[in-house]
Formats: structure tokens, C-alpha cells, sequence
């Protein structure tokens, strides 16, 4: 036990050496994929929603490879997921509310 | 892990989807939390009356059926009193 007392600081002063990294590759990555969209990007989100509603109306989306809509279908389902994260960091409490 | 892909230029359309709901969903957890806690509160407010009227006819109950408890061991033990 003191043996890992005294060796704790070592460990987590390698874990820190060996983790800085691979954070920066993740910022790397996030810096491109995950940032907010910025106001300059505002007239790309009106175009895509406009894009999507006369795709909806003039039936094209029935056009679609099966393959294209599947792949829809999973990015819009993890973009409906990302409210129920939102909802469970809001009431602070992952299953259920706390009351 | 040695080449990774080059990171990919995620649609603004879909960046501003995940966000966005992220927010919503954070703003509508706290509103929805604080609306339950609130009813929540008001509901252990009246229970906590009824509890001090329910604690009374408790005991009131209890201790007639101690009494007559006694008075039946009583009966059996033959002690007339």
C-alpha cells in the first residue's frame, strides 16, 4: 500500500505525459467536427433545410439509394439523441427526475 | 493507430441540429426539473398535514385495541376486575 502511495504521483504524472497527445489529436479532430456552427454558416444551414423540405414535397426523397437513406436515418437519430444527453445534463440526474 | 483518416468537414446543417437540440435539451431538463420539484414540494407540503392527522388517529386506534387486548387477556386469566 505505500508502495502505491509513493508511486501515485509517478503514475499520474506518466498518464499526463502519455494522454497530452492523443488530446491533441482529438483537438485536432474536434477543432473540424465538432465546433458550433459559426453565423457565417447560416445561409448553408437555410440552404440544407430548404434542400430537405422540397425534397420532401416533390417526393424525391422516394429517389434515394436505400444505402443513402440508411445512413440518413442513423445521422438523424444520433442528432435526436443529442436532446436526451442535452435533458439528462439539465435535470442533473441521468435516469429519471430527481425530486 | 498510426495514419488516421484527415478529419471530416462536418455539414454546418447538422452541426447546428446536434448543438441546437443539445441546448434545448439541457434548457427543457432544467424547466421540466423544476417544474416536478415544485409540484413535488407542494404535494409533500399536504402529506405532511395529513400526517399529523393520520399520526393522531393512529394512536387514538392503538390505544383502543391495547385496551381491549387487556381486557380480553383478563377475561382468560380470570381476573375480574
Amino acid at each position: 500500500m505505500s508502495k502505491l502511495a509513493s508511486q501515485g504521483p509517478v503514475l499520474v504524472k506518466k498518464l499526463l505525459a502519455e494522454a497530452q497527445p492523443k488530446f491533441q489529436t482529438f483537438l485536432k479532430y474536434a477543432k473540424v467536427e465538432l465546433i458550433p456552427p459559426s453565423p457565417a454558416d447560416i445561409p448553408q444551414i437555410r440552404a440544407g433545410i430548404g434542400k430537405i423540405i422540397t425534397g420532401a414535397r416533390t417526393g424525391a426523397w422516394k429517389q434515394t439509394p436505400v444505402r443513402e437513406a440508411w445512413l440518413n436515418t442513423l445521422v438523424t437519430v444520433e442528432v435526436i439523441c443529442w436532446f436526451f444527453v442535452g435533458e439528462c445534463i439539465g435535470k442533473r440526474h441521468i435516469v429519471g427526475y430527481k425530486v | 493507430m498510426a495514419d488516421l483518416a484527415a478529419p471530416v468537414r462536418v455539414s454546418p446543417l447538422i452541426r447546428f441540429g446536434r448543438w441546437g437540440l443539445l441546448s434545448a435539451g439541457i434548457l427543457y431538463g432544467m424547466f421540466h426539473q423544476g417544474r416536478l420539484s415544485r409540484k413535488e414540494a407542494a404535494i409533500r407540503e399536504i402529506e405532511l398535514k395529513q400526517k399529523a392527522i393520520r399520526d393522531e388517529k393512529l394512536a387514538k386506534e392503538k390505544k383502543l385495541a391495547s385496551e381491549r387486548e387487556i381486557k380480553e387477556l383478563e377475561s382468560l386469566a380470570g381476573i375480574k376486575s
